[in-house]
């Protein structure tokens, strides 16, 4: 018959401190659950908000404007060339690139298809920054069809008002049938061109028109072309960093917060969670601690009969390890029920809560169970230690 | 296995205590197969002596081998490796588990290197006059009944030494010729050495050496 922690059991006053042995399993499973639940609740939201994000490639896009208040009213509220090269060199901001409006005056129609023509303006920005860059979307001199980056939000303003002027609501895809006549004019003159939507953005709220289409015009409809721009687009790896937002306040820029509301939300949020996964990992620690006071009481109460046993010729090595061992099978029921519940909120949280959203796995998160089992090693590998260096002591 | 003295004298003994003395501060050496007889008065250092030698204590100058490896160097670990394996001791003080039943006491020893069968305890138990005590509480024994448990208790691992510290103190003549004949049969069927002190001669210890403390 082979040495095990039953055959030593009777020489340890293991049956006594009962509560306490309880209170640190009952801690343990408590901690272990509210950290567990929160990790997947973490993942659950990334899942439930990126979607909604303004993200692309990792980066968030912002368009900010100086904000316009009494005092600076009728002032030139422009971005100038050092506000732009200010907003570049913050190490919160990756890249920032003006949004170039027209000097000149455009009129769009569509002509007989649809009775309509207003007064647009157009812009242009480098093309990293738009979300849908279609490779029609360049225009050179002599190109028959000017192509156009249309703002989703711009047609859904259309379809709202069109019915009330007896004029055809329309799709995305007729809308990017539809051929648009521009009138470009300006002091030097005025020309016409043919233009087409190529794409819908749902980041930039404009008229995209191909830089040198614009700069073109600029130049020849006006005599003079101030080029600095009212709207500047940034690129940054998180529009929540503190850092962005007081620097933004301190220049007294304002910020499409409808872009950033969810990245917002999602910050909030994932603070809360965070914060209850804290408290998850303080309650770990403090049944742990409990749980260590426990053995140390066990070794204490019991010192007497271990020392004779190593007087006798048990290996302290073998003693922590089989001492340590007893409690492995009590650690790894704990996390497999603690597994388990995690899973079952989970389920709770997908059926009750957000029963729409198949986004949402069924399982729970990997991370978890990775997380779960270092929980377990971590468990088992400080009573080890803490063991065999009360064995040490005696 | 050998054990070797070097010069060993205990710190704290009073200089010239150790003069005469045929182990003190001498250099000598214990070979597997023969058998010891250390006979010393009180507080010649007898239970210090066995203590030095089971590497109990380190308190004492020159140096303890087995095998040439100074035991001062070992650490507790190395230490239970020799303790199951090679050395076996029965204290003055006999160090049971007293909140244990006899059996308990014994199994404990006898799983730890098993050496004999289960059913080899109840026979030595029975040579012993014991029997009956076996599932009895260690602490309701009588201080000679106890004695023989521990006596019991060091034979059940392979060894090649066998300390005894005036080990029958508390048994009659009779009991004491049992116990005597029981370790030297242990002895010889595993070619191993019993190391005895007392405070005089027993006869019935057929021993190669005498040694005066």
């Amino acid at each position: 018959m082979e040495l095990s922690y039953k055959n030593i059991a009777p020489f340890l006053s293991a049956g006594q401190n009962k509560a306490s042995r309880w209170l640190s399993y009952i801690g343990l499973g408590v901690g272990v659950l509210l950290l567990l639940s929160s990790i997947q609740m973490y993942h659950n939201i990334n899942h439930l908000i990126r979607d909604k994000n303004t993200r692309k490639n990792g980066a968030d896009f912002i368009s900010i404007t100086k904000t316009i208040t009494n005092e600076n009213m009728g002032k030139d509220n422009r971005f100038t060339d050092t506000d732009i090269n200010d907003l570049k060199t913050q190490p919160f901001i990756d890249d920032a690139a003006p949004l170039k409006a027209n000097a000149f005056k455009v009129n769009a129609g569509a002509g007989d298809m649809i009775p309509f023509s207003t007064d647009i303006f157009v812009e242009a920005i480098n093309t990293n920054f738009i979300d849908t860059v279609p490779e029609s979307f360049h225009w050179i001199e002599g190109d028959p069809i000017v192509p156009v980056i249309f703002s989703t939000d711009f047609l859904e303003m259309y379809n709202v008002f069109a019915p009330s002027w007896d004029l055809p609501q329309l799709s995305e895809k007729t809308a990017t049938s539809l051929q648009i006549f521009l009138r470009c004019s300006g002091q030097k003159g005025e020309r016409q061109y043919k233009a087409r939507i190529v794409a819908f953005s749902d980041r930039i709220n404009s008229v995209l028109v191909p830089e040198s289409f614009l700069e073109k015009q600029n130049k020849e409809l006006e005599e003079e072309v101030n080029a600095k721009a009212s709207r500047v687009f940034i690129k940054t790896k998180d529009a929540n960093n503190p850092d962005l937002l007081n620097y933004l306040v301190q220049k007294n820029y304002h910020v499409n917060k409808d872009k950033t509301k969810f990245g917002r939300v999602k910050g909030v949020l994932q603070s809360i969670v965070s914060g209850l996964a804290g408290f998850g990992v303080l309650v770990i620690l403090l049944a742990l601690v409990l749980f260590s006071f426990y053995l140390q009481l066990l070794i204490a109460k019991s010192k007497d009969n271990l020392q004779l046993l190593l007087t006798l010729g048990y290996s302290p090595k073998w003693l922590s390890k089989t001492v340590a061992k007893k409690w492995i099978p009590v650690y790894i029921t704990i996390i497999i029920c603690t597994v388990l519940l995690t899973q079952l909120l989970h389920w709770g949280f997908q059926h009750f809560l957000m029963p729409a959203r198949e986004e949402l796995s069924f399982f729970i998160d990997w991370t978890v169970i990775v997380i779960a089992v270092l929980l377990l090693i971590l468990s088992v590998a400080i009573n080890y230690r803490l063991v065999k260096k009360s064995l040490h002591k005696l | 296995m050998q054990i070797s003295l070097q010069q060993v004298v205990p710190v704290f003994f009073e200089t010239g205590k150790a003069d005469g003395s045929q182990l003190w501060n001498q250099t000598i050496s214990f070979n597997k197969g023969e058998n010891i007889h250390i006979i010393a008065p009180s507080g010649s250092g007898k239970t210090s002596f066995i203590h030095f030698l089971y590497g109990l204590r380190k308190d004492y100058f020159g140096k303890i081998l087995y095998d040439n490896n100074d035991i001062k160097t070992f650490d507790v670990e190395k230490f239970s490796i020799w303790r199951q394996q090679n050395i076996s001791i029965i204290f003055q003080d006999l160090r049971l588990f007293t909140q244990q039943t006899v059996w308990q006491n014994l199994e404990i020893k006898r799983l730890l290197s098993p050496y004999h069968k289960e059913s080899k305890i109840t026979a030595m138990a029975k040579r012993l006059g014991i029997e009956s005590k076996l599932e009895k509480l260690c602490n309701t024994c009588s201080y000679g009944e106890q004695q023989r448990i521990a006596i019991i208790r060091a034979l059940q691992q392979p060894f090649d030494f066998l300390l005894l510290d005036e080990p029958f103190s508390h048994l009659d003549e009779s009991n004491r010729q049992k116990a005597m004949q029981l370790m030297e049969d242990e002895a010889a069927e595993r070619n191993a050495s019993i190391i005895l002190t007392d405070l005089k001669k027993i006869d019935y210890f057929k021993s190669e050496r005498i040694l005066y403390l």
